[in-house]
Formats: C-alpha cells, sequence, structure tokens
C-alpha cells in the first residue's frame, strides 16, 4: 500500500476499509447521555485519538473524524465551544492517529442536522445547505482527505449535504444512507431513489449506514449493487442494541459481524467498515477477510430514472406518462391562477393529474411579465409538499431552471435542451450540478431536421457534448419531435422513424409531446390517440400528454395490453372500469372547471349525487333553493351541478346573494347552536368553495370585474407547523367573500408586520398550536401593536383560552373558525350583500 | 391496526356523539387511505427505575426527571420502558394535501391518523403487557411527555436515548413538536405484580389520572 495515493486512486484498486463505531465507544468511556460527543475533541482528545489509533491499528483506511453532529445548529456561538474549534480539535486527533499510525485518509464526517427540512419539518433548504457548507469549509481548512456524509435518512436533507460538499470543495464525497429493514428510507424513498440522486449529484462512492445489523443489510445492499454504478460502501451496526443494567450493549460479536460482512463482500461492496456498536476487534477481523480480496469490477447501469423523494421512476418499454397540463398556454384560468399566486389551483390540477394516471407531472409556469424564476421555485416546492410524483421543470429561462433543479426533492426530468450550443452551454453544468434526466431535442442551429437523418446527427452531437461533462445517455431522453401533418403529410412518419432509430442506433430513451401532430384538423384526439398508439408501437418510452384525455389514455393502455407489458390486462380492465362510460366528444377531456373534488381519491358517498333517498328530493324546486340545499348539506358533486344551471338562468351575483350566502349563513348558524359540527361545516365549506370556483370562472369568462374583497392576513406563527386549523379559518373567510393572504406556518413576526403595512391590511389572524409556541404569538402581538397600532388581531388554536387572548394583548380570541368570521364581520362591517367594484 | 374506532375519528373531529353517517363514512374512507399510507415504526427499550414519589423525583435509568404526576404514575415500578412510536411522513402529506384542497378530508386526516397512532400505541403496549406478564410484571399505562407535570421537553432525552431520528426517522423542532406529527413518545411502567396485589394496572380510565388538565374534553 502507498501512501501516495489519492483515495480516488486507492478506491479503484483495491476494497477500502473505514473505521467501525464512535459514539458507542465514547459511552462506552463515561459519554454521558445528553452531552455533546464533538466536545471530547476539545475535553479529552487523546480518547479521540486513541480510538482513531485503535482503528488504523486494526487495518482500517478511513478515519471519520468526530464531527457527527458537529454543526451551526448545535455549536452556535452561544455553546462553550465554537463549530471552528470544535472541527479543528476533530481534524488534530484525528491527523495524530494517522501520525502515529503511519496511515490513514482523514474523513469528515458529516451526520444529519436533527431537523426536518421543509415542508415536512422547518428547515430551509438553503439554511441547510448553508449549515453544512460551514463544516465543509473547515474540513477543507483542516485538510481533510474526503467528506464523507452519512446516517441520513432523508434525501433531502442528503442533496443539501452534497450540494454544500460539492460547492465549497474539490474533496471525494462518500454518502451513505440508512435503510430499514424493508430497504425503505424512514422518509419512504427506495434504495433506487437514493443511489439515483447520488450518482445524479456525482459523489464517488455511496452506501448504507447504521439501522441495521450486516445480516439484516443484506437485500438492500443487493438492491444497491443492482442499480448503482458508483463503489457502494455497506458500514452496518453490531447488531441491535439491547439494555444490560445501564449499558447498551449490540448483538454481534466481531466474529460474526465478519462473517456477515464477508458474504457482503462477496456480493461485490467496494468500502466495508462498520457503525454503532462495533469496536477496533470487530475491525481487526473484518480487515483479515479484506486483505487479499480482489475488487470486483463495478458494471455500468444504463437505467433511466426519475426521482421524488419518495418514487423512483425507471424510464423503460414499458411507457411512461408525463402529465402536460400544468403549463399556462392557452389556458386562461390557470394564467390568472398563476399570476395571483393561487396554488390551490395548480394543486388540484397536479393532483388530477396524479389521480388520472400521470407517472411524472410536466411542470412549467412561463408568463409574460413574471418573474418566473420565484414563481417555478414556488410551483415546485408546492406540488412536492401534497404530491409524490416526479417532476419534470419545464422553463426556457435557464436561471429559473436552475433555481428550481436545485430546490427539487429528488432527480428531476428537465425539460429541455436542445442541439444548439448555447442551449448545451447553459443545460449540461446544471445536469452535472443537480443531476437529472433532461429532454433533448432535436433541435439545433439550422431549425428541426425534416428527415430522421438530420434529427439523428443531432442527437448524437448531443451525446458527444453531453459525455463531456459526464453525462450518460442513460441520462438523456431524446424528444424526436412532432411537426403537424396538416402543413407537411410526412411530418409524423419522420417522427417516427427518428423514435425507432434513436432506439436501434443509439440505444437511446425517447419522449415525444404528440399533440402538437393534429393542429389545424377537425376531432384532434381521434389523430392524437391513433399517433399515439403508432409511436408506442415503434418504441415510444415517454409520452407528454393530457392524462384526461379518453382517446389517449384508450390507446396507452390498449397498447400496454396488446404489447405484453400489462400482466393479464389488469390495468386496462381497472382502466375500463373506471373511465367514464360517456364518451368525451369534447377530447380533451380534462374539466374546463377547476376540480377541487379531483383531489380526493375514494369519494365519500354523496347522497345527492346519483340517487339520493336521504336528502329530500328537490325536483321541481326552485332551483337556488336547491343549490342552497345542496351547499348546506356539503354536497360537493351536486352544488358544482346545480350552480352551472343556476349560472343559466341567473347573473353571478344573484346566485351568490339568493343562494351560496344564505347556505354558508345558516350552516354557521346551525354549527354555533351546536345543530351542526365541525366536519359537516366544513364539507359545506368545501362544497360552497367548489360552487364559487364556478362561478368565479363564468364571471371571468363574461369579463366581469372581481368582486370588491376586504382582506385578512392569516399566519401560523412562528415554531408551529401545523396548520390545518389556520386552513380551515381561510375556507370559510374566502367562502365569506374575504381575500385571505397566507402567509403560512413557522412565520416570522417580521413577516407579518411588514406584510400589514405593505398590503395595508387591517385585521390579522394568528393560530398556535402549541403551549411552546404561544409565547412566539404574544411577540408577534407586540410587535403588531408597535408598528400598526390600528390593525385587528384574532387568535386561535388549541391551547388558548380567552382570558390568555386577553393577556397577550389580542382583540378577539376565536374558539372556532365561525367566530373568525364574526369577528370579521365586526371588523370589516356585515354586508349580507357582495357588491362589485 | 384494524381496531381504529370510527366512534374515536369523530370525537377527534369534534362530534359530539356518534357522528352522522356522512362524517362516519368520510371518517372510513379517511382510515382506508391512511391504512395505506402510513408506516407504523417503533423503538422500545427498557431501563431499570428508580421513583422517589415523595420528592417526586423519578430516575429512568438513562436520566432523571422531576415531575410529581410521573412520579405517581410510576409508584411501586421498578423497571420503566421507554418508547417512541410514528405512522411516518404519509399521513402528514394526506394531512397536508387535504388541508389544501379539501378542508372537510384534511380535517378528517387529522383526526383519524390521531386515532390511529393511539391505536397503535394501544397495540404496543398490549403487546408487552403481555410479554412482560410471562416475566411476572404487571404495567402501568404509558404516559408521555405533556402530562400533567411531566414537562415536554423530556421528550428530547427520550428521542436522544432511543435515536429515535435514525431509528424511526422521529425529530423534534425547536418548539417540541416531533415530526413526523403523528407519533408519540412515552414512559411505561414494570412492577413486580407480587408487589401491589389487586392494582389495575393499566385500564384504559388509566391513561388521564394523572394530568392536571381537569377540564380536557377527552379526559375520561
Amino acid at each position: 500500500m502507498s501512501e501516495v495515493k489519492t483515495i480516488r486512486e486507492a478506491l479503484a484498486e483495491r476494497i477500502l476499509q473505514c473505521d467501525g463505531g464512535m459514539g458507542s465507544l465514547l459511552q462506552a468511556a463515561g459519554l454521558k447521555a445528553g452531552e455533546l460527543p464533538e466536545t471530547w475533541n476539545i475535553l479529552h482528545p487523546e480518547v479521540i485519538t486513541g480510538i482513531h489509533l485503535d482503528y488504523l491499528n486494526a487495518g482500517c483506511d478511513i478515519i471519520n473524524t468526530n464531527t457527527f453532529g458537529a454543526n451551526g445548529l448545535k455549536f452556535n456561538g452561544i455553546t462553550e465551544y465554537d463549530l471552528p474549534e470544535i472541527v479543528g480539535a476533530a481534524f488534530a486527533c484525528a491527523k495524530e492517529a494517522v501520525r502515529k499510525a503511519g496511515h490513514g485518509y482523514i474523513a469528515l464526517d458529516l451526520g444529519p442536522t436533527g431537523k426536518l427540512l421543509r415542508p415536512m419539518g422547518e428547515l430551509a433548504f438553503e439554511d441547510c445547505v448553508a449549515f453544512y457548507a460551514d463544516v465543509v469549509r473547515l474540513g477543507v481548512e483542516n485538510g481533510a482527505d474526503l467528506i464523507f456524509i452519512e446516517t441520513m435518512s432523508d434525501l433531502y436533507e442528503l442533496k443539501a449535504a452534497v450540494l454544500a460538499a460539492k460547492e465549497n470543495s474539490d474533496l471525494p464525497v462518500f454518502a451513505t444512507v440508512v435503510f430499514d429493514a424493508k430497504g425503505r428510507l424512514l422518509t419512504g424513498g427506495t434504495a433506487c431513489a437514493a443511489a439515483a440522486l447520488l450518482e445524479g449529484m456525482g459523489v464517488d462512492a455511496l452506501g448504507v449506514n447504521c439501522g441495521l445489523g450486516p445480516v439484516q443489510m443484506k437485500m438492500v445492499v443487493q438492491e444497491l449493487l443492482a442499480c448503482s454504478s458508483l463503489p457502494v460502501i455497506v458500514n452496518p451496526n453490531a447488531g441491535l442494541p439491547r439494555t444490560e443494567g445501564n449499558r447498551t450493549v449490540y448483538d454481534i460479536g466481531p466474529a460474526e459481524f465478519a462473517d456477515a460482512m464477508e458474504e457482503l463482500l462477496e456480493e461485490g461492496i467496494s468500502v466495508a467498515g462498520g457503525c454503532c456498536g462495533t469496536t477496533p476487534e470487530h475491525m481487526r477481523l473484518l480487515h483479515e477477510r479484506i486483505v487479499g480480496r480482489a475488487k470486483g469490477v463495478i458494471s455500468k447501469k444504463e437505467m433511466t430514472i426519475v426521482t421524488s423523494y419518495a418514487i423512483a421512476q425507471e424510464i423503460t418499454d414499458d411507457p411512461v406518462l408525463i402529465g402536460e397540463r400544468i403549463n399556462p398556454t392557452g389556458k386562461k384560468m390557470l394564467q390568472q391562477a398563476l399570476r395571483e399566486r393561487d396554488m390551490d389551483y395548480v394543486l388540484n390540477m397536479a393532483l388530477a393529474e396524479q389521480r388520472q394516471g400521470a407517472h411524472i407531472l410536466d411542470v412549467n409556469v412561463g408568463l409574460p411579465g413574471i418573474d418566473e424564476e420565484a414563481l417555478l421555485v414556488q410551483t415546485v416546492e408546492e406540488i412536492q409538499s401534497i404530491v409524490e410524483l416526479p417532476l419534470e421543470i419545464d422553463s426556457s429561462d435557464y436561471a429559473a431552471l436552475g433555481a428550481a433543479m436545485r430546490i427539487y426533492n429528488g432527480k428531476p426530468l428537465v425539460n429541455s435542451v436542445n442541439g444548439k450550443k448555447e442551449s448545451m452551454d447553459a443545460i449540461f453544468p446544471l445536469v452535472k450540478k443537480y443531476g437529472g434526466v433532461v429532454v433533448a431535442l432535436l433541435l439545433d442551429e439550422d431549425g428541426i431536421p425534416d428527415t430522421s437523418d438530420g434529427r439523428l446527427a443531432v442527437a448524437r452531437k448531443i451525446l458527444d457534448e453531453a459525455a463531456k461533462y459526464g453525462i450518460g445517455q442513460k441520462d438523456i431522453l431524446f424528444d424526436c419531435l412532432c411537426m403537424t401533418i396538416s402543413s407537411d403529410e410526412r411530418a409524423a412518419l419522420v417522427t417516427l422513424e427518428t423514435i425507432r432509430r434513436i432506439r436501434a442506433e443509439l440505444g437511446g430513451k425517447t419522449v415525444i409531446g404528440l399533440s402538437n401532430v393534429s393542429f389545424g384538423l377537425p376531432s384532434r384526439p381521434v389523430i392524437n390517440g391513433a399517433f399515439s398508439s403508432m409511436a408506442l408501437a415503434t418504441g415510444l418510452n415517454a409520452v407528454i400528454m393530457n392524462p384526461g384525455s379518453a382517446p389517449m389514455m384508450q390507446s396507452y393502455y390498449s397498447f400496454r395490453a396488446l404489447a405484453g407489458l400489462d400482466r393479464n390486462c389488469a390495468d386496462y380492465i381497472r382502466y375500463i372500469e373506471s373511465a367514464p362510460k360517456v364518451p368525451d366528444p369534447g377530447g380533451a377531456g380534462a374539466p374546463k372547471v377547476p376540480d377541487p373534488g379531483g383531489a380526493s381519491a375514494p369519494k365519500v358517498p354523496d347522497p345527492g349525487g346519483a340517487s339520493a333517498p336521504k336528502v329530500p328530493d328537490p325536483r321541481g324546486a326552485d332551483p337556488a333553493v336547491q343549490l342552497m340545499n345542496a351547499v348546506e348539506k356539503g354536497l360537493k358533486e351536486q352544488s358544482v351541478r346545480l350552480v352551472k344551471t343556476l349560472l343559466e338562468q341567473q347573473e353571478a351575483m344573484a346566485v351568490i346573494n339568493g343562494s351560496m350566502i344564505p347556505a354558508l349563513d345558516h350552516a354557521g348558524k346551525a354549527f354555533e347552536k351546536g345543530k351542526m359540527y365541525l366536519p359537516q361545516l366544513l364539507m359545506c365549506a368545501d362544497a360552497a368553495k367548489a360552487a364559487f370556483g364556478v362561478i368565479k370562472e363564468q364571471m371571468a369568462g363574461s369579463g366581469v370585474t372581481n368582486m370588491k374583497k376586504d382582506r385578512i392576513i392569516l399566519a401560523t406563527v412562528k415554531g408551529d407547523i401545523h396548520d390545518i386549523g389556520k386552513n380551515i379559518v381561510r375556507v370559510l373567510l374566502e367562502n365569506y367573500s374575504y381575500e385571505v393572504i397566507d402567509l403560512g406556518r413557522d412565520v416570522p413576526p417580521e413577516v407579518i408586520v411588514e406584510t400589514v403595512l405593505k398590503e395595508k391590511v387591517r385585521m390579522v389572524g394568528l393560530s398556535a398550536l402549541m403551549t411552546t409556541t404561544v409565547a412566539s404569538m404574544a411577540e408577534t402581538i407586540a410587535q403588531l401593536r408597535a408598528a400598526a397600532p390600528d390593525v385587528k388581531i384574532a387568535v386561535g388554536g388549541a391551547v388558548l383560552t380567552k382570558e390568555y387572548a386577553e393577556e397577550i394583548g389580542a382583540d378577539r380570541y376565536c374558539a372556532d373558525a365561525m367566530a373568525t368570521v364574526n369577528f370579521a364581520q365586526e371588523v370589516f362591517g356585515k354586508s349580507t350583500k357582495s357588491e362589485l367594484e | 391496526m384494524r381496531t381504529v374506532r370510527i366512534e374515536e375519528c369523530c370525537r377527534y373531529m369534534g362530534v359530539r356523539g356518534e357522528g352522522d353517517e356522512r362524517t362516519r363514512a368520510l371518517a372510513e374512507s379517511c382510515l382506508k387511505e391512511l391504512e395505506d399510507r402510513a408506516t407504523p415504526r417503533y423503538v422500545m427499550r427498557d431501563f431499570p427505575l428508580t421513583v422517589d414519589e415523595a420528592e417526586g423525583l423519578v430516575d429512568l435509568g438513562c436520566f432523571t426527571v422531576h415531575s410529581r404526576d410521573l412520579a405517581r404514575n410510576l409508584a411501586g415500578c421498578t423497571k420503566v420502558l421507554l418508547f417512541g412510536a410514528t405512522l411516518g411522513e404519509g399521513p402528514d402529506l394526506l394531512i397536508r394535501r387535504y388541508g389544501r384542497v379539501e378542508v372537510s378530508r384534511g380535517l378528517a386526516m387529522q383526526a383519524c391518523s390521531a386515532a390511529m397512532i393511539e391505536a397503535y400505541c394501544d397495540e404496543l403496549c398490549a403487546g408487552w403487557r403481555s410479554e412482560y406478564a410471562s416475566e411476572g410484571y404487571g404495567m402501568r399505562p404509558r404516559f408521555s411527555p405533556g402530562y400533567g407535570d411531566f414537562d415536554l421537553s423530556v421528550q428530547t432525552n427520550i428521542c436522544d436515548v432511543l435515536k429515535t431520528g435514525k431509528t424511526i426517522g422521529v425529530t423534534l423542532t425547536d418548539s417540541l413538536l416531533m415530526m413526523p406529527s403523528k407519533s408519540v413518545t412515552a414512559v411505561v411502567g414494570l412492577f413486580r405484580a407480587e408487589l401491589s396485589s389487586g392494582c389495575v394496572a393499566g385500564d384504559a380510565a388509566g391513561r388521564c389520572e394523572g394530568c392536571a388538565m381537569e377540564r380536557c374534553p377527552f379526559r375520561v
């Protein structure tokens, strides 16, 4: 073994050995519960150095600095020691051990921050990157040989750590993740999703540590070996912990550990070591099994994979559907929603596409005159917070694309690069940095080639250029382009021929967005459906389409059944049974009406829906009364149907004042009297919201100006991240025609104050769930009183009482959502009729 | 967790009585969706226990707690189980999703998953009860930080000892909220059955006995 070799060279040549547990040895040496292990770098450096040295003497190649929990969250300047001291001392110990042993690579060890990232938790992605970046820079200053990110159970946090490592050093990066016995991350992701993300971001080796013993790890190790083209690291625990007296002991001894690890070495892992409970003796026996063992050859896996935090979607010969609906081109309502930052509209679209069977959702928010970068980031974050499908980030604005790829949780599909130099120069660096599969449009400076020869030439050019960045063909999805047949009758044939040849000659994967083919023709869905079948039969791997279009979905499911891709034709049968029975002459299929109901996967029986035994039969009754009854009873689908009918007979304002508001008032009163409970009130609110959606669209279509609305700010206070109560209040206020500025959850007092002043808002509603966060509610009120003495403040939440609300200076304690509506009516004056501006 | 009762879900939704037909249907439908998405996990370890009831001092073997209510709950016990349990992130995703687009279902998801984590803890405790009974131990009802004067901040110690971050994926926010939100940490006392003959430990009613929140609507 030669010490001059870099760790990358060593990794390429032989099996490397990591060290074993640190924390468990420190506990054995007297580390107390609650004591930060990293302080021992300063307090007991001889112990830390001793452990490192024992591992090096046992034969380990890599020692991890005692910096697992060393980050700005735990060492923040208020603590006794600051971060540079802790990390500096850790390296001093490691270097001393390496000097004494005469060999060893020093890895800067990075563990999880201990905080969950948004939207699950409270830590912002960029803050997380910054915390890791601080430590990485210290590692570089102190002469680390590599960066070892370990024990990660959240892929989003892992992405933040890898980004920090890559942006602040050129050091090799090893990364390992904790899996459960079923091979899932604690946050739900699969081994394959983790590997795809890490490979995409260009780490040097990836694997698994902690959580399990070497025996239980076997399955997940095999899975990683099957999907990773990188060296695989395995650092298990010494089995499971148990208590003996006051001591924690692990149940797998050194010999048993070495036996189990030998099986994993046989499987082809490249880096082996230990985690909790393993000792220098475990490592010594493991070393005996590693010495003299030849390193296996790691094959390149040509899998095209895009991921979300939960799902790894492989693009194979079994084609995938990319939902195209979230794209404002030609969609007035979506344009308006995006301009108004009405994310609920977008979220409903995303959920509808998911329900309709899309595997990946395209997200494009390009509109003239908007800040596309901010909007795309917001849209991607919001969709990812409630939909688990992988996304295709779609923008012609490079900055927007890069910003969205950065915060995306997973390995995205990216739309798109093309053969123009300018495009490749902009896009490939982003793909290299953030990872991703990129859609490559087969066009260049000379336009769209009108032959398959020309398109293949562009494809080859793109492949060559991508290779310069280390981006392989597996991460490129060729868009074979589809021109309209009404202007060139051979256009579709060229597309099909290109698909065939990309598959056959380049071994590449293909995609098309095919609705363009029928432009200018009548009954476009007929042509689209037929072309879809032809393209799929030619070998198309992915199709960008409207999953609400019956002809397209019929084509897709029939193709899969006919091509032997649908076992027992089960998917086809399920589709046919669940699809609408009535042919859809409009073809587009996607409801023109916003479909908030689309979100609810399993439907709650809507007794008014089909046959309504329980609801008084409203046939023959006044349609306005029928609508009122349906809304009040919370029958969403019936309300939507009735409001459409009624709008044919009455003006929108008459419908609002004659049916909607009376229904809401009636339900609100019933709730206050205890005749109706919260779920019923909310079903009514949801029905009203759906009906208002129809009314709003009708008004927009007929050019009626927006209703004049009083505005209210709602926020869950800083530190509190539960927001169902706030959301309930919001829906009710909106139904009462108030405009709600929803600042979300965990909102700092300053942001609330700033928004009140900027938007000149007269009423604020604050929510807090926990005793621990009521203090930040008090702080918010104090700041509001100082900056905006006239603003009226309502508070609510599980732990509040009327007395406490008074004590902290709120104007009103609202025990429930209706109380907030009542208070708003006091503040703004109750208007029983909505007015037009 | 087929033991989640619809009535319990309705109660968490603020319904008094058994709930009307549509509310019950809503709860049933939510439970079905939750069952597909919840990934229940737990971590449990036992420790020797010393209780000084007079001083309200409890030595849990791995750390010490001052709490009269906890001391009362654990009086006579010699061993304690520390556990953490969670339904994982799936329920939070559904609560977030429907809280945004269909708030009645959001409320129902919140309520049903709350009932579900309680049912899961009941199921776990029932398992331990019979397991430890075979060793001659009786079991007290579980007691969580936040009950009575058992300070919420003790969650931090329990999470540290059980390493909940990497064992079951549960972390704490600065405000001591557990993430995922449908998670529980608790201690369960074990006593030598012969020492407390006639003690009916662990009946459902017992769970509220030490709690100071006398006006709590859920108090049994």
